[in-house]
């Protein structure tokens, strides 16, 4: 017997794209639910460090020059239209932050005050010591509890439902604390459940990313866009590959190789250590291949930023450093190396978050609309600029929320049997009664994320990734046969993760099987078999459909161009 | 090795026996001890949730006189020693801060340089006095009997301001004491809990509750005594030892022993001298279990 | 090295739930954290054991749990800096929260508390075109209490609320104080007189496990003393626990040291006159004993009183 609600809006995920999406269908009326897999202030937001981008016109700084940045940043995969939007509405959005009460920097007149980041010229980049993201993050969370809005904490979505007329009718779902179904009825289903890390590993990502909302939405039959592109970050710790923020680079800090040379001069003599990431990822990869590194990384260097400016801005990374590396960041530099970060692909999404096009230009879901790394509009395009991201969430996250307020409005509730939730609650079952052998999930997992680190790297190549496209059906088929040893309802965390490993594997194949149709290299998708970025055949998004039957189907989308033709991009 | 004494209040009001039974130990321990009369109450927590600042400069007071007289200080209480250990840290890494409070100082031609060393008198046992000389001194080992060790949360948090980083031992000095001395420790969940004194005219259940808990716990476990060294908590587990009881519908009757009483008893020394006969719940059974004739 | 594990076990779906204890063996690394070795006994020894962890890097506070008898997160906890005299280490779930299953808390009572402060930002007045203006001096202190992540380390090893859950408790005080010290609430009377109340910021031990067991060294103890310090400086009514701090304080400027009795009695003051008689058994026993002053039940000033409350005189012409 499941249980059944209903809500105008059905938002999943609490991190931030999700709790401002929340919150901005509120505000516009709509009968609003939250439902998230964890705590909404334990949600994978809160370890972004660094800080939040905004031109502020009254600062002498214009949104076109933060949109450029943005659109080379992104290797010119980056959709203009939807970048101009990020940039224009950029400054309202952080405003709109600070009146909720988070406590951004301030500078000396008592106003916002600013760092540099990576692939801008300008400071612009507001922030909270180095912990932004969960300073931001608890905010919008104390917001959530000012409005009482319902929040289905611990539960995990399991389809995404679709009605006769294929519109969104809601989600189907367990709560993980009792392990019972229900299936939560909405007109809109807004997904931000964030990105898929855990596919690759090491990642500076949480255990709890692992591309689940990307992967009901596919199975849905909404389309994955730009999978292919996925960021490599510069600078993070060896071993659990935990983040060291771009904001040490942007108070000053230097990257040296084992000769003790600032090697960015080769790679990016005018933007040095603020480069793009996907330039100094390669960076210190080539350094690292090629002998100049210690013990497969390079150097990282802040003792010349002095102990006041450590403390006093870089304060969490110093305790990260102490705690995880042994290290004084104020008497040594740290070994960093390049590691998997953020997803710039996702569920494609124009720029109001609809995982459709009411025009009919490409096929997707209509009710069902996405915010946060989790979505592709595409805003990041090839390469995702630093403190880009926290932006991405607040001002799509209001957009989609907004929209798909407006959207509830004008349609009806979907009619669907409430024995919708049966087929989850069976395979559930069947997973359950499945018989122990020597296959464990995490052995798949750690398979899994060690071939994708491998051939999906920084630097990939044919041979490396058929490789990794011939193993994984292999995966596939260790997860279609291992068992669970726990067999409880109440808190079984390890069906969770085996429902999360079948997630991972879905995003996996569309990222490797768009690496490989991609035949150029371009942002964070580098080629040693294509070095060369192609703009004559390639200035067009990659859009992947699920195939129950074999490899996904695909389809293309060309770049949308407003102002900036591409140009040859160097730092 | 001589100190600059600092008794605190409780040990002259509240609980003389503390003061007594320090003044019987200690000539025999080849330690001078010369009463610091002019120091006020370092504020003990209380006066600081007031004025944290008034209460620096109260300790930097005390701290500027000893440092005057160039000698250590010596604390008989666990929240003397912890509250002028913050005071202390305080002062120490903070310049800036440091020279606020000289300034006022200064209105008294005082200053403080910032050299004062703070030490309990357990740790001038374990660390200045030293095992050796207190193992020559136990005349009476207190062979059979269970002490559970309470040490007050000033003695054990923060560590920093403690010195625990600099010198481990001391998270472990009340045990390693009573080790010394011949005794069995009992270890309980309770020895660096809370006594709840603080709150004892705040909120009088809630503070009951925590005496309770904790004498009926030691008992529990086998302890025939609790042993602190802090006077403030000897008031609460042993002053206040009947009336939780009662509140909580339980028989306790726990005996609760200053350090420097305990001490003087392995010392051979008399139950009377060490003021026993002041403590509120009887102290007989202990007496009677170490073959003292009472 | 090999190590031990007692894990503390719970699981509610067996015939009579008890919670157990139950041990593992474990190769560990110098590196490994505890965190580390349940993710590598679940992984390869026992799949069944329930926790929740997340980020890995002490910022998403989903591993708090009690280690070797103190709360911390499991995460942050090198198992070589563990030390226990068997080498065994010990993992509990947090204290002062129902257990769902073995290491997994039910937090619904400490979000309850958080609600309870009112945690939002309530700004006075209309809301400025661009941002508020506040100097840096005025919003740098609150980094500290604004990097709690919710753990409820604090909350698990809090003396107060082990004896009474009715105390608010230690996170839901220091994220009130976020507030009361934001220069851009224009709530922090009310906020105040709320937390003046039973239950609220005058009924913390003062026994400083908060400020101990915090993974982010948020000192909710000291935030808590902070918010004492304003209430009684903003003139909130008087309670036991205000008049108690400024009795204290009264006293030593003019005796130097404290008079118990007195500071009992003035503590109460005539309202509490059955709390005040109720000691009554207790003071005459001490009598009887001679625990009183041998200078008699109202102590003398110390030598040199004089300089003790010219200091007080001192600090009040501080600005």
């Amino acid at each position: 017997m499941t249980t059944a609600y209903t809500f105008d809006i059905l938002v999943l995920g609490a991190g931030l794209a999700g709790m401002r999406a929340a919150l901005a269908a509120h505000e516009g009326g709509a009968k609003v639910a939250i439902l998230t897999k964890v705590h909404p202030v334990r949600s994978h937001s809160n370890a972004a460090q660094g800080g939040i981008n905004a031109a502020l016109t009254d600062r002498g700084d214009t949104w076109e020059d933060h949109a450029f940045d943005t659109v080379k940043g992104s290797d010119f995969l980056g959709d203009q239209d939807a970048i101009e939007i990020l940039a224009e509405e950029a400054g309202q959005d952080i405003l709109a932050l600070e009146h909720m009460g988070v406590i951004f920097n301030r500078n000396d007149e008592g106003r916002l005050g600013t760092r540099r980041f990576g692939g801008q010229k300008r400071a612009r980049t507001f922030f909270v010591s180095d912990f932004t993201g969960q300073a931001i993050l608890h905010v919008l969370y104390e917001q959530i509890l000012k409005a009482n809005l319902p929040v289905f904490e611990e539960w995990f979505a399991t389809s995404v439902v679709r009605d006769d007329d294929g519109r969104c009718a809601g989600v189907v779902a367990f709560e993980i604390r009792s392990g019972q179904f229900a299936f939560v009825k909405a007109k809109v289903v807004i997904i931000a459940a964030g990105g898929l890390g855990r596919v690759f590993e090491p990642s500076t990502n949480a255990m709890i990313c692992t591309g689940d909302g990307m992967a009901i939405a596919y199975r849905a039959g909404t389309p994955l866009m730009d999978m292919e592109m996925v960021q490599y970050h510069p600078t993070t710790l060896k071993g659990k590959g935990l983040l060291i923020t771009e904001a040490a680079r942007g108070e000053g800090a230097y990257l040296i190789n084992k000769d003790g040379e600032r090697f960015m001069e080769q790679y990016a003599p005018n933007m040095m250590e603020l480069a793009s990431r996907d330039v100094i990822s390669r960076a210190e990869q080539i350094e690292i291949n090629e002998g100049r590194g210690i013990n497969g990384c390079v150097l990282l260097d802040c003792r010349h930023l002095g102990k006041r400016v450590i403390h006093e801005r870089l304060g969490q990374i110093f305790e990260e450093a102490k705690t995880f590396a042994n290290i004084d960041l104020t008497e040594e530099p740290i070994p960093i190396r390049p590691g998997m970060h953020y997803s710039m692909g996702g569920i494609k999404t124009d720029v109001d978050g609809r995982c459709w096009d009411p025009q009919g230009g490409w096929k997707g879901v209509p009710g069902l609309f996405a915010a946060g790394e989790t979505a592709c509009l595409s805003l990041h395009g090839g390469n995702r600029l630093g403190a880009n991201s926290l932006l991405d969430t607040v001002v799509f996250g209001r957009r989609t929320g907004s929209c798909a307020a407006a959207y509830a409005q004008s349609v009806e509730e979907p009619r669907v049997n409430n024995s919708v939730s049966d087929k989850d609650h069976n395979m559930v079952q069947e997973f359950l009664k499945r018989k122990a052998h020597a296959d464990t999930v995490a052995a798949i997992r750690l398979d899994l994320g060690v071939t994708m680190n491998k051939h999906l790297g920084v630097f990939r190549d044919e041979e490396g990734m058929e490789e990794a496209q011939g193993l994984l059906p292999v995966f596939r088929d260790r997860w279609n046969r291992v068992a669970i040893q726990d067999k409880g309802r109440v808190f079984n965390t390890s069906l969770v993760q085996a429902l999360e490993l079948g997630m991972m594997l879905d995003c996996a194949q569309t990222i490797v099987r768009g690496a490989m149709i991609r035949t150029e290299s371009r942002g964070a998708h580098f080629r040693t078999d294509c070095i060369q970025r192609d703009d004559e055949n390639w200035l067009k998004h990659i859009l992947m459909y699920h195939n129950p039957k074999g490899l996904p189907r695909m389809d293309y989308l060309p770049v949308r161009i407003t102002q900036w033709k591409p140009q040859v991009r160097v730092y | 090795m001589k100190y600059a004494f600092f008794p605190g209040c409780v040990s002259k009001g509240g609980c003389p026996e503390l003061y007594q039974s320090v003044m019987q130990v200690y000539p025999q321990l080849g330690i001078e001890l010369e009463e610091m009369t002019t120091a006020s109450c370092t504020g003990a927590g209380v006066l600081q949730e007031k004025d944290l600042r008034l209460g620096d400069i109260l300790n930097a007071h005390t701290l500027a006189l000893a440092e005057q007289q160039g000698l250590p200080i010596m604390t008989i209480c666990s929240t003397c020693q912890g509250v002028m250990s913050q005071a202390n840290h305080r002062l120490k890494s903070n310049p800036e801060y440091l020279a606020e409070i000289n300034r006022v100082l200064a209105e008294e031609g005082l200053t403080y340089r910032g050299t004062t060393r703070v030490k309990h008198f357990i740790w001038i046992l374990l660390e200045d006095i030293g095992e050796e000389t207190i193992l020559q001194h136990v005349k009476h080992p207190l062979t059979g009997l269970r002490a559970a060790p309470f040490y007050g949360c000033y003695l054990q948090r923060p560590r920093e301001a403690l010195g625990f980083d600099e010198t481990p031992s001391r998270a472990k000095s009340l045990e390693t004491v009573i080790d010394l001395l011949g005794a069995e420790v009992v270890d309980f969940p309770g020895k660096t809990r809370c006594c709840g004194l603080p709150l004892l005219t705040i909120n009088q259940p809630n503070s009951l509750k925590m005496v309770a808990h904790h004498t009926s716990d030691a008992k529990e476990y086998g302890a025939d005594l609790m042993v602190t060294p802090c006077p403030l908590c000897h008031l609460n587990l042993d002053g206040l030892q009947s009336k939780a009881a009662k509140q909580n519908g339980m028989e306790i009757d726990l005996p609760i022993l200053h350090l420097p009483q305990l001490l003087g008893l392995a010392m051979g020394l008399e139950p009377k001298g060490l003021g026993l006969s002041r403590n509120l719940v009887a102290t007989e059974s202990v007496l009677e279990k170490i073959g003292i004739s009472v | 090295m090999p190590t031990t594990f007692r894990i503390k076990r719970f699981n509610p779906e067996s015939e009579s739930p008890q919670p157990y204890f139950q041990e593992y063996e474990l190769e560990t690394e110098q590196s490994d954290t505890v965190l580390d070795a349940l993710i590598k006994i679940r992984e390869s020894v026992d799949e069944s054991l329930a926790l929740r962890c997340s980020c890995r890097g002490a910022i998403c506070g989903s591993c708090g749990m009690r280690i070797n008898g103190h709360a911390t997160l499991a995460c942050k906890t090198k198992v070589v800096s563990l030390e226990s005299p068997d080498g065994t280490v010990q993992v509990e779930p947090m204290n002062n929260m129902p257990v769902i299953k073995d290491l997994v808390t039910d937090m619904g009572g400490f979000w309850d508390k958080i609600r309870q402060v009112q945690p939002w930002l309530q700004p006075a007045g209309p809301k400025p075109d661009a941002e508020y203006i506040a100097s840096p001096e005025s919003m740098k202190h609150l980094t500290g209490v604004m990097g709690c992540i919710m753990c409820g380390a604090c909350v698990s090893d809090c003396a107060a609320l082990e004896v009474d859950h009715q105390f608010i408790g230690p996170a839901a005080l220091a994220k009130a104080y976020r507030f009361v010290a934001d220069p851009r609430d224009g709530a922090s009377d009310s906020r105040l007189l709320a937390l003046n109340t039973p239950g609220g910021m005058w009924d913390c031990t003062r026994c400083m496990e908060c400020i101990e067991v915090c993974p982010k060294e948020v000192g909710a103890m000291d935030r808590i003393m902070d918010l004492r310090a304003k209430g009684i400086d903003q003139g909130m009514p008087s309670t036991c626990g205000s008049r108690h701090a400024e009795v204290f304080a009264d006293l030593i400027e003019h005796k130097g040291r404290l008079d118990e009795p007195l500071l009992a009695m003035r503590t109460f003051g005539l309202k509490n006159i059955g709390q005040m008689l109720s000691f009554l058994p207790m003071t005459l026993r001490a009598l009887v004993r001679g625990k009183l002053p041998r200078s008699g039940p109202l102590h003398r000033a110390i030598p040199g009183i004089d300089r003790i409350r010219r200091l007080f005189r001192h600090t009040r012409n501080l600005p």
